[in-house]
């Protein structure tokens, strides 16, 4: 008797954890899937909040502004940028932006056709508010541009003017940073941020952390649907853009979605798989995908190096490690000893242009870029690596020798071991750490590599006073209307060195007063032939100075696309000019407008 | 004692374990002597080079030339351009794009070939064709076009002082070289990880780093277990409760978040392979404790150690002459289990990216780890991982097998 009512318990608590995982099952919102572009790469973890005037939103696919373009995907800017030729094109704004003859104020129009969500007109009232209350609580917006923008005001209704920041000589502090502020601020609603201020009582930190499930946006698509397993937003049908001023037409997909993965390796499989549309992902030897696999897999450009690279992952000395100051010698020697075709080759697995393509300077290897230096003033100062007797050459004429005979150089006595560091769990810049190890051995120096977890790696290189890291690695910016000279300063700017907290440039603490006296003219230079000439002459110290070295060339946005569903995606050499930008970000949201359903 | 070796070589199981055991110890220390050099040489540039022999294609063209008119030669070289399904393939192109194939038979090579040189345009974009198959025939072509029908292919050499180029000789369709007569030819059995080191050089050299990790770990962790055990049973009272204390704390504490915790706080730096398999060992000697600690409680009353006691002998002398040689034949089956589990924890940390920091020694989790982190298993590079996993796998199952030999000889319930 007892028995068979044991039993019977047994059943039925097996079938109540079926039925619950039914009844879980049924609640996973399930898109039809040739209305729904899915993403992969961007989103890690659940999303915070959709506040666009806060911080730590963690919501990759709504709140992301880069230098190469914000997403423009629920909130927009005025202009969109195209990496492709350094374009900005009007969004929300009206026509080109109008700059004073003195560089100082910068006047915008607003498309009276721009709505938000809600229905209400967008206006100059609108980014004005925006502007404000990012002074007033300190967030993401004012630490980017709080330093060259003075105020943002409404003329009228459609009237935007932008006030730059002026110094002590009445000069604008930097006109350009201006231009990447028309591409990367969001705009919020001024009415919405009315109410926002009121429910948190003025509250700075709380407004900064407001979840924002309310918020109206000016983009295409809305928040749809969000959970620790995936994030959706569904288009809005009546999104102001498919009037004729604009694009003419709603964007494709009636929904993006993307999904959030434990891994990269899960992401991999799903790539693989089809259930990720456009990734923005490393994968190493992506060519094996579409060679060997045959899978419908493809990017931006067919060949190596498979997408448009705009930055150049970077070993940094530090400076304050006072061997690797006061010896250019040791700093170039290592430099020079680099194999870095087999970085490019191993690390990066080719995706990535070699330093023969494209020799080293301070520009990304784009054609505009590479247009701003004089190569051959510089030919005799780029290395290509792997050049064993030049270092060990320019070592020994240094007088860095090996003389107490254990193997190693030293100076004074010290024996010369460094530690080249980079965060652990990123692979390709682990194996580029490794390789500048091997060099190392090769001219008799001792480097180890250490690869820290993040959290550790951001508080130390962060901190302008570390002497924890000997070389050590992290990107420039890639690209912006500011750029290449936002870039330059990072490499050599002097007013970066003894920055706190510094998530801005020169983590090296590299002090060079001749440069920085350079890096403070160009933004006020409009001369091309002398930008050129400054620019050059810039090369020069950095490739003399070596206070770091470029290990590799690497896209800012990994872009690739499986056509199991969607096809179309944009492609080298078809003419429409859209930058390979995952489909969202900057001008690379036109991408949206052109897909297609295979088979279609 | 000779008695009970020869019963241990006896066993089939023990001797199976015994023999694969020795034949990796054979490999680890031979292999180096037959290739020697550093196991984390980079020899290829790229990533995952295919096991294989290589042939120098620079120096086989200045090799001793044979002719061997092989009657199958050139079907094979065509099959190896172009298979059933590019052909077909191919003729889907020109078909979709309207070109005139009628009567175009696909597998009349020349025909189909002469077809798709005279119509292929990579600039069409075919409707309803993604990039992805567009890029398919781009490679086809590219493959096509650089194939070479002619007789013969010649060589040629840039002067470096006048710049020209000098015709040096030429190749046949019928020429071949003896791979012996080529100055370089390298084999790489299992070919290279994503460094382009040669893997199995790397991998013989990680096994013996494991199997060392695997013995430090398993000695630290015996010799700590042996003497805990050893006291808590022998002494009871209040030195069993405190030894006990402790050993329940650990024993509630999964061990292996502990050795998480422990090699995450030393700091990669820190971390050689010694530390790691001191730190493994200090986290496992939990269970070695408690089950020398109960075979000892069985012991402390039985004759011989009362007798032994009522003489005046030390604990020690006790301890070292009455009961260590009664659970020996334990104590040893313990230890070869904790090496086996030193050497897979050792895997389990590298492959969360905690174990030994990586320029200096191979370690067979350090191998997994960086085949993991370029997506070897994904990529069907199974040369960089599927050999490591084989090579733990055999290590621990000799060692289980020697263990479970041992316990039929010793476990009087087992013994037959």
């Amino acid at each position: 008797m007892r028995h068979w009512y044991r039993t019977l318990l047994g059943l039925m608590l097996a079938l109540a954890l079926v039925m619950g995982l039914g009844a879980g099952a049924a609640e996973v919102v399930q898109l039809p899937r040739e209305e729904t572009l899915y993403f992969g790469g961007q989103q890690w973890g659940t999303v915070a909040t959709w506040n666009p005037v806060g911080t730590n939103q963690n919501n990759a696919m709504a709140t992301t502004s880069n230098g190469w373009g914000a997403r423009t995907v629920m909130f927009e800017t005025l202009y969109m940028y195209n990496f492709l030729d350094g374009a900005m094109l009007p969004l929300l704004a009206d026509g080109d932006p109008v700059v004073s003859e003195d560089l100082i104020t910068t006047t915008v129009k607003i498309k009276p056709v721009a709505k938000w969500s809600d229905d209400t007109q967008v206006t100059a009232h609108d980014f004005e508010a925006t502007w404000n209350i990012g002074i007033e609580i300190n967030n993401g917006t004012a630490t980017n541009y709080g330093g060259y923008i003075d105020k943002v005001v409404a003329e009228d209704d459609l009237t935007v003017v932008i006030t730059a920041k002026v110094d002590a000589d009445g000069q604008p502090v930097n006109p350009l940073k201006v231009k990447d502020y028309l591409i990367g601020a969001f705009v919020a609603q001024k009415a919405w941020l009315e109410t926002l201020k009121e429910r948190n009582n003025n509250d700075a930190t709380a407004i900064l952390n407001d979840a924002a499930e309310d918020v109206p946006f000016t983009g295409p698509y809305g928040k749809f649907f969000s959970d620790d397993q995936k994030v959706l937003f569904v288009r809005n049908d009546n999104y102001w853009g498919q009037d004729e001023s604009m694009w003419g037409k709603l964007p494709v997909p009636k929904y993006i979605g993307h999904n959030i993965f434990a891994d990269n390796s899960a992401m991999e499989v799903a790539f693989k798989a089809g259930e990720i549309d456009v990734n923005q992902q490393f994968l190493p030897n992506i060519q094996k995908l579409w060679e060997d696999e045959g899978l419908p897999i493809s990017t931006y450009m067919q060949d190596a190096p498979y997408g448009i690279c705009l930055t150049m992952p970077t070993a940094w000395y530090n400076m304050n490690n006072p061997l690797l100051k006061e010896h250019t010698a040791l700093r170039k020697a290592i430099a020079m000893a680099v194999d870095y075709d087999a970085i490019i080759e191993n690390a990066m697995t080719n995706q990535s242009p070699s330093f023969k393509d494209v020799p080293r300077s301070l520009m990304n290897p784009t054609v505009g870029e590479q247009a701003m230096y004089d190569k051959d003033a510089v030919k005799d100062l780029q290395w290509a690596g792997v050049d064993y007797d030049g270092a060990n050459k320019l070592l020994d004429e240094a007088g860095i020798v090996d003389s107490d005979g254990d193997g190693w150089r030293d100076i004074d006595g010290v024996k010369l071991s460094f530690n080249a560091v980079c965060p652990n769990g990123w692979t390709d810049w682990m194996a580029a750490m490794e390789m500048v190890a091997a060099a190392g051995e090769k001219i008799k120096i001792e480097i180890t590599t250490l690869f820290p977890e993040w959290s550790t790696y951001q508080t130390i290189f962060t901190n302008p006073n570390q002497k924890d890291y000997d070389i050590f690695m992290w990107s420039p910016e890639s690209a912006a209307p500011s750029m290449p000279w936002g870039r330059v300063r990072q490499y050599l700017g002097a007013d970066l060195v003894g920055a706190e907290n510094n998530w801005t440039g020169n983590w090296g603490q590299y002090l060079n007063e001749e440069a920085d006296a350079i890096i403070k003219q160009i933004p006020m230079t409009t001369d091309e032939a002398k930008l050129k000439e400054m620019y050059t002459e810039l090369v020069r110290i950095y490739l003399t100075e070596v206070p770091s070295f470029a290990l590799m060339y690497r896209p800012a946005t990994f872009h690739a696309v499986n056509e199991s569903v969607w096809t179309n995606f944009p492609e080298d050499g078809d003419g429409l000019n859209i930058p390979p930008a995952v489909c969202t970000d900057g001008y690379g949201i036109a991408a949206l407008y052109n897909l297609k359903l295979v088979g279609e | 004692m000779k008695h009970k070796i020869r019963k241990i070589f006896r066993s089939p199981l023990f001797l199976v374990g015994f023999g694969i055991f020795m034949l990796m110890l054979l490999m680890v220390l031979i292999y180096p002597l037959i290739n020697p050099g550093n196991p984390l040489q980079s020899i290829g540039l790229g990533n995952f080079a295919r096991p294989g022999t290589y042939v120098s294609l620079y120096d086989s063209v200045g090799s001793q030339r044979s002719v061997l008119r092989l009657p199958e030669a050139d079907s094979k070289r065509v099959a190896s351009l172009l298979g059933q399904e590019d052909r077909v393939k191919m003729a889907y192109w020109l078909d979709v794009t309207g070109k005139d194939i009628e009567g175009l038979n696909i597998n009349d090579t020349e025909a189909l070939l002469s077809a798709w040189k005279t119509h292929y345009d990579g600039k069409e974009r075919p409707a309803g064709m993604t990039k992805a198959d567009r890029n398919f025939y781009e490679r086809l072509n590219k493959r096509l076009v650089a194939a070479s029908n002619a007789p013969a292919l010649s060589l040629s050499e840039t002067d470096p002082a006048s710049g020209e180029t000098v015709e040096k000789g030429s190749i046949g369709k019928d020429d071949y070289v003896n791979i012996s007569a080529v100055a370089n030819v390298k084999t790489l059995p299992l070919g290279t990880d994503n460094f382009g080191r040669d893997v199995l050089k790397e991998l013989v050299s990680a096994a013996g780093t494991s199997l060392v990790i695997g013995l430090i770990a398993g000695t630290v962790a015996t010799l700590i277990g042996l003497w805990l055990g050893l006291l808590a049973g022998y002494l009871g009272g209040w030195v069993d409760d405190v030894i006990m204390f402790f050993t329940n704390i650990f024993t509630v504490i999964p061990g292996f978040v502990l050795l998480i915790l422990i090699s995450y706080s030393i700091g990669q730096d820190q971390r050689g392979a010694t530390t790691v398999a001191v730190v493994i060992g200090l986290t496992s000697w939990v269970w070695t404790a408690r089950s020398v600690r109960s075979q000892v409680i069985s012991l402390r009353n039985r004759d011989h150690v009362n007798l032994s006691k009522l003489s005046g002998h030390s604990v020690l002398r006790i301890i070292w002459r009455d009961i260590l040689p009664y659970i020996l034949s334990y104590v040893i089956m313990a230890f070869i289990l904790q090496v086996s589990s030193g050497i897979l924890a050792e895997a389990q940390l590298s492959l969360l990216g905690l174990g030994p920091k990586t320029t200096e020694v191979p370690t067979l989790g350090l191998m997994m780890n960086w085949a993991m982190l370029y997506s070897a298993h994904l990529n069907g590079s199974w040369w960089a991982y599927f050999p490591v996993i084989m090579v733990i796998a055999l290590i621990s199952f000799s060692l289980n097998l020697m263990n479970t030999g041992l316990d039929q000889v010793f476990n009087p319930q087992l013994r037959s």
